[in-house]
């Protein structure tokens, strides 16, 4: 065990753990192997009714009426809902999005009615006898045309389609440092939907007791901010004083699609209020597809300049971002947007605008990487333009650039421990960037700079543990984190583990009830790890201290002279006192003691200012990509034949867990640079299913390598910090960057599809016409 | 969802007289990867479901030692052709299709007599057979009849089968020596696809040279059904298989082919990779060609 | 119509009454208490529902309920000897990271399995190929292809990986 100050400093000697960077197999593996775990899918209530959503056959329209007659009429329909029939609730931290439409509905995910039936296929029929009329009204989806004045209001009562959100920022001195700049680029970019393709479809069980506490089952990532918009709904429905219980059954996949509270939720709740009987709302694959809301596409602005030795002088970037119909938290990805912005490498003047911008699209959301791999697709393809401008060698060219403990960006973040020099060596090194290579080979890198130990975006980044022990030595531990499968359970029970001398297995890691667990804000920005981790540290340091203290009173032998390990206090190498025997001790006594603490852990990280300045994150992670890929120049198709991963993660707590949160990370990054798009065409989704929504398959797996850079952090729990996002940030400009490496043709708009190569290629090459455009009915030009 | 009856007929004529018996408002069904799926989706809305998987026909896979025709029942499974070393040896354009046809879960059930009666544009079973000459046997209250696979089909999801009738087997002729065939399924992922565009090409030699005395290019997703292009077989037919005539024979074949644009893909880079693909395919027919002489 | 069928189930006899219209996956979910399958999308496009039927790794999705008659279905629930002792593959897959959000697992195991029962040696492609019909999101793949070539060499396992206990218990 060593303590804080050993830590600093002292990175180099070896500390002995027993269970803290080990490969730990995950806690709850075993009941997933065996099929014993519990998702929202296997859930079942006595008398519980099924309810299901009708959605809007327009993008934008009036509703003139909603016929519920032969729906109320069928066998086994319980409750119709329509939008006349309910409270005005309102969903989103902008509170435009009705819970159920009346008037008017704005794209083709608008919740129209919802029906509560004893038996799902009755659910279904009912909705499918739901007559309702509409009025279309005109619509529209580009949302750089959506800001024209001419354009249609998507909310008339907002006056504009642009979001009123403060999206800007400027230090230093953009304008003078373009004049000082020798070399300059500047370009668009852009990036369109993907989703978050949880295997677990979206569900929630609603349940009223007798006196009107509300239990919720639900997939969520934010158990305590979800109560909260819980309990706002039940004001709504003049419910007060009341209880409201989440719990969360296992998580059949996260990547920040349970971030918010959604339509599907509330409407169980209102269903079960109205049926008086629990409701449960499943999602289908299709619905999945349709009625959740993606990662928001961005068309961005980027120009870049540097000096003759190509210091970076200044960044100067303004994007739009497609909101949507209704506002949830994908309009706020600009606020972490800006970390990259600001910091990633050293660049002393940025400008940076953001509009977000309604249309009667589908509404977009958070997902892994919070904004993050956007803005990181502009900015790392623009540095290797800037280096190939400069004539600097693109590895050099970051190096020059690099992040460097110690460093204050411009947006005031404090880089405290920063292995960016290391992850771009280990790559560079790894792939041989300076080499000649085979036609159309091409070898490519992208960095990237995200929080790592919370983000203040709350007033609170905040995190509650409860620890108690029992009579045999094992530890119940209570947290507020959420384990989506990424692992926190185990990460918090090695650290427990570590802390009080006992094996993993000794300490159950409790989740899934706000009832039981305490406070936390949410399973977001990569924080888990480092805030949850802090939090169960700092409850089993306390029981530790209380543990030596009865120790030392029960064996006469100084605390310092005790030694916690393998369940037992030792004295010089030998065992004197099983933990168990101590705890039972305290409990049959006269005047006895109970073995529990607790604590709250909050970061010594702050809120941004007005100006968007502040220290968002205790600590930031960084790391490099590295891909080497081979584009076939006759069809367009790029094959990546090496990939690796190099991460600094503060310390690694499990490298199995992290090994696996950067492989999952790169697939998912090589989805969004390769293969995957949410195809919007007027508003409507038209690919909501597997066969066409391109996740990639087991054949496609990268075997990529991962590295791990250990900077061990002074504030993270053993020196970790978060790694849950950052593998798909920089896949996408790395793989780009090495496209470009390969053939010459850089492609800015994601995904990559063999088409563009191919297309880009061919206007290379001279050719110009790529044939008809099947929608507009013109001539192609070739990109 | 609609509920249906599912019958399980033990004999053929049994299948064809229930299907009589229930006209109209019955469909067969052999692995069901299509039937349940639009059932579930609710393109198809059948009282009943004939089950063909139980009527003792159609199982068999083997070459006639007479004619040296290769016999595929209509309801042998895309995993049954995938695990044949007949077919991987002697019929590599065969299994170039059935082994990416869905995943293993799927091949395991679903059959060929489905993908050929389900007949979409993209059937990756009909390409190579196609190509092959194949015939289909169907049987009816009417008795039976062969058809060429190559007039089996009119129109996305319409073939010349009438109703009650099944698919009993498919006949491959027996190739002329110095025969190679190839199948690529183009996607955008490794597996789990439909094809943007599917392309089928079989060269015979003749003896002793280089010069082709029959060609077959079959295509997939490139018309309303799975089509051969006439004009660029003809064409290489009588000339020496070179990476020239195979790009001649790919820009013909682009031409006949009557790609669209969809959002699986646009109708261009379509009728790019059909000139691309053929010529590839035609390269790799050569190759497997000379791998048999080699052995 | 109700028809009575008789299939093996995870080993033991076993006789239901079911409808015409079921598919397996639902019969086993809901009329048999058997979870452990999943469903991800209902349409043979994700894996999360396979099971084994005779040997074959199918997706219960799309298979008739009727079609068992007479055939040995295998689910995850009977995977694991009857003391609970967890299959090579589930303990592989538990000790090499093979499981993030666990909800493709099931699945991912048992189509594993039928690859293994076919082809007790199979080389990296074969497991891909065999897997490329099981969908998973959280893990890309390379640790549960690890999981599966542990068990097929089992001397390129994780050595450093520490199985713990109760895994093999539970
Ligand atoms: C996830 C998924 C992936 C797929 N991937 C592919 C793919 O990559 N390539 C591809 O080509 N297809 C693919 N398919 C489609 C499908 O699996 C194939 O078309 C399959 O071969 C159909 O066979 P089946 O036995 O399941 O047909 P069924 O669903 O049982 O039947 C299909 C149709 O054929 C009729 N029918 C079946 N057998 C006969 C017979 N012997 N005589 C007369 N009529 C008959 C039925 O009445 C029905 O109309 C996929 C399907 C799914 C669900
Ligand atoms: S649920 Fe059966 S394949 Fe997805
Ligand atoms: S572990 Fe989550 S989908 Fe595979």
């Amino acid at each position: 065990m060593i303590d804080d100050q050993e830590r600093n400093g002292k990175k180099e000697i070896m500390e002995e753990f027993t269970v803290i960077g080990k490969r730990i197999s995950k806690v709850d593996a075993v009941d997933k192997a065996t099929g014993r775990a519990l998702y929202i899918q296997d859930l079942k209530l006595p008398g519980m009714l099924y309810g299901r959503i009708l959605y809007s056959k327009y993008p934008h329209a009036h509703i003139i009426r909603v016929g519920t007659e032969k729906a109320k009429a069928l066998p086994g329909v319980i409750t119709v809902l329509t939008g006349e029939d309910i409270p005005p609730v309102r969903l989103g931290f902008y509170k435009d999005n009705p819970l159920l439409k009346a008037g008017k509905v704005r794209s083709y995910r608008d919740e129209v009615a919802a029906v509560a039936a004893t038996d799902p296929e009755i659910a279904r029929e009912a909705i499918s006898l739901i007559d309702v009329t509409y009025e279309a009204l005109p619509a529209i989806f580009d949302p750089e045309e959506a800001l024209k004045p001419e354009a249609p209001l998507v909310h008339e009562e907002h006056k504009t389609n642009l979001l009123k959100m403060p999206w800007s920022l400027h230090y230093g001195d953009v304008e003078a440092a373009k004049l000082d700049a020798v070399f300059n680029v500047s370009e668009r970019f852009s990036t369109t939907w993907v989703t978050h393709c949880c295997m677990g479809t979206s569900g929630a069980i609603a349940d009223f007791d007798h006196s009107n506490n509300l239990t919720v089952y639900t997939n969520t990532q934010i158990p305590s901010l979800a109560q909260k918009d819980f309990q706002e709904t039940l004001k709504i429905l003049g419910v007060k004083d009341k209880r409201v219980r989440v719990i969360k059954p296992c998580i059949g996949g996260g990547f920040g699609s349970k971030l918010d509270t959604y339509a599907y939720e509330h409407m169980a709740i209102l269903l079960a209020w109205y049926a008086r009987r629990p409701v449960k709302i499943l999602f289908e694959r299709e619905e999945e597809f349709i009625a959740t809301s993606p990662r928001q596409p961005t068309v961005t602005y980027i120009s870049m300049g540097c000096d003759k030795e190509g210091r970076l002088l200044y960044r100067d970037m303004s994007m739009v971002l497609d909101n949507g119909a209704y506002t949830s938290w994908g309009a706020t990805t600009p606020s972490v947007m800006m970390m990259p912005i600001t910091s990633l490498y050293r660049v002393p003047n940025v400008r940076y605008s953001a509009k977000c911008v309604y249309t009667n699209n589908t509404y977009s959301q958070a997902m892994r990487g919070y904004g993050n791999p956007q803005a990181t697709f502009a900015i790392e393809s623009a540095i290797d333009m800037l280096a190939e401008a400069a004539g600097i060698d693109r590895v050099e060219f970051r190096r020059i650039n690099s992040n460097q403990p110690g460093d204050v960006t411009p947006q005031g973040l404090r880089i405290t421990s920063c292995g960016l020099p290391e992850c771009i060596e280990a790559v560079s090194k790894d792939l041989e960037f300076g080499r000649s290579r085979e036609n159309g080979v091409g070898v490519g890198l992208a960095s990237l700079i995200h929080v790592g130990g919370g983000a203040r975006i709350y007033k609170s980044d905040g995190c509650g543990t409860i620890i108690k022990m029992d009579d045999y030595g094992k530890v119940d531990v209570f947290t507020g984190a959420s384990d989506m499968g990424q692992g926190s359970d185990t990460i918090i029970a090695q650290i427990v583990a570590e802390e009080l001398g006992v094996q993993v297995d000794d300490v159950h890691v409790f989740h899934q009830d706000t009832d039981i667990c305490p406070w936390d804000v949410g399973a977001h920005a990569s924080r888990t790890t480092f805030v949850a981790g802090n939090s169960a540290l700092g409850a089993a340091k306390k029981i530790r201290l209380r543990l030596l203290a009865m120790a030392s009173k029960a064996t006469g032998v100084d605390e310092d002279k005790l030694v916690l390990r393998d369940r037992a206090f030792f004295v010089e190498g030998k065992p004197v006192l099983p933990i168990a025997k101590l705890l039972r001790g305290s409990h049959f006594t006269p005047r006895g003691e109970m073995m529990m603490a607790d604590n709250f852990y909050d970061p010594p990280n702050e809120n941004m200012g007005k100006d968007f300045r502040g220290n968002m994150s205790a600590t930031y992670s960084f790391g490099t990509h590295g891909v080497r890929v081979k584009v076939d120049e006759a069809t367009g198709k790029v094959e990546i034949l090496d990939y690796i991963a190099a991460h600094d993660v503060g310390r690694a707590i499990n490298p199995l867990l992290l090994d696996g949160q950067v492989h999952g990370g790169v697939l998912m990054g090589v989805g969004y640079a390769l293969t995957e798009q949410v195809i919007m065409e007027n508003g409507r989704n038209m690919n909501p299913d597997f066969r066409d929504y391109k996740v990639l398959t087991a054949m496609d797996a990268i075997h990529s390598k991962a590295v791990v850079i250990e900077t061990i952090d002074d504030q993270g729990p053993f020196g970790a910090k978060g790694i849950g996002e950052p593998g798909c940030v920089p896949t996408a400009p790395a793989i780009a960057n090495a496209i470009y490496d390969a053939i010459g043709v850089r492609i800015k708009d994601l995904p990559i599809t063999p088409e563009k190569v191919l297309a880009a290629i061919k206007k290379k090459n001279g050719t110009v016409s790529c044939g008809i455009d099947a929608f507009t009915q013109k001539e192609q030009a070739c990109e | 969802m609609k509920k249906f009856k599912y019958l399980i007929p033990k004999t053929l004529d049994e299948a064809v007289s229930l299907n009589q018996s229930h006209e109209g408002s019955a469909i067969y069904v052999a692995g069901g990867t299509d039937v349940m799926v639009k059932i579930k989706s609710g393109k198809l809305a059948p009282d009943y479901l004939i089950s063909l998987k139980h009527i003792g026909v159609g199982s068999q896979l083997g070459v006639n030692r007479e004619t040296g025709a290769l016999h595929i029942g209509g309801l042998v499974t895309h995993r049954t052709l995938e695990t044949s070393s007949l077919i991987r040896l002697q019929y590599p354009i065969i299994h170039d299709a059935v082994q990416r046809i869905g995943s293993t879960q799927i091949r395991n059930v679903a059959t060929i007599g489905g993908n050929l009666v389900n007949a979409v544009p993209s059937a990756d079973g009909a390409i190579p057979l196609i190509a092959l000459d194949a015939r289909v046997n169907i049987y009816g209250s009417a008795g039976e009849r062969t058809v060429d696979l190559v007039h089996f089909f009119e129109g996305p999801g319409q073939t010349v089968m009438d109703r009650g009738e099944i698919v009993t087997e498919i006949v491959v002729p027996k190739q002329p020596s110095r025969t190679g065939g190839a199948y690529q399924k183009f996607g955008r992922r490794a597996a789990m696809e439909l094809p943007l565009i599917g392309v089928g090409v079989l060269i015979t030699l003749e003896e002793g040279s280089n010069r082709c005395a029959k060609a077959r290019i079959t295509l997939g997703v490139a018309a309303p059904t799975p089509i051969r292009t006439l004009s660029a077989e003809r064409y290489l037919v009588g000339k020496e298989i070179t990476e020239n005539t195979l790009n001649e024979a790919g820009k013909l074949a682009a031409e006949e082919s009557r790609v669209r644009d969809s959002v699986r893909g646009l109708a261009w880079y379509r009728r790019e990779m059909v000139e691309v693909l053929v010529q590839r395919m035609g390269v790799k027919c050569l190759q497997r060609i000379k791998e048999t002489e080699a052995l | 119509m109700s028809r009575e069928i008789k299939f093996v189930l995870n080993g033991a006899q076993t006789c239901v009454a079911i409808e015409d219209d079921w598919n397996l996956l639902y019969l086993l979910r809901e009329k048999l208490g058997l979870t452990g399958a999943k469903e991800g999308c209902g349409r043979g496009e994700c894996g999360a529902c396979t099971v084994i039927v005779d040997g074959l790794a199918v997706n219960s999705c799309l298979y008739f309920a009727v079609e068992i008659d007479g055939k040995e279905v295998l689910t995850i629930e009977g995977l694991a000897g009857a003391d609970g002792t967890l299959h090579a593959l589930q303990k592989s897959f538990v000790s090499n990271g093979g499981i993030q959000c666990g909800f493709c697992t099931p699945g991912m195991i048992l189509s594993a399995k039928a690859l293994l029962d076919e082809n007790p040696q199979p080389t990296e492609a074969d497991i891909k190929q065999a897997l490329a019909g099981n969908l998973c999101r959280c893990t890309g793949y390379v640790q549960i292809i690890e999981s599966v070539e542990a068990v097929v060499d089992k001397s390129s396992g994780d050595i450093n990986a520490v199985v713990r206990e109760t895994g093999d218990s539970d």
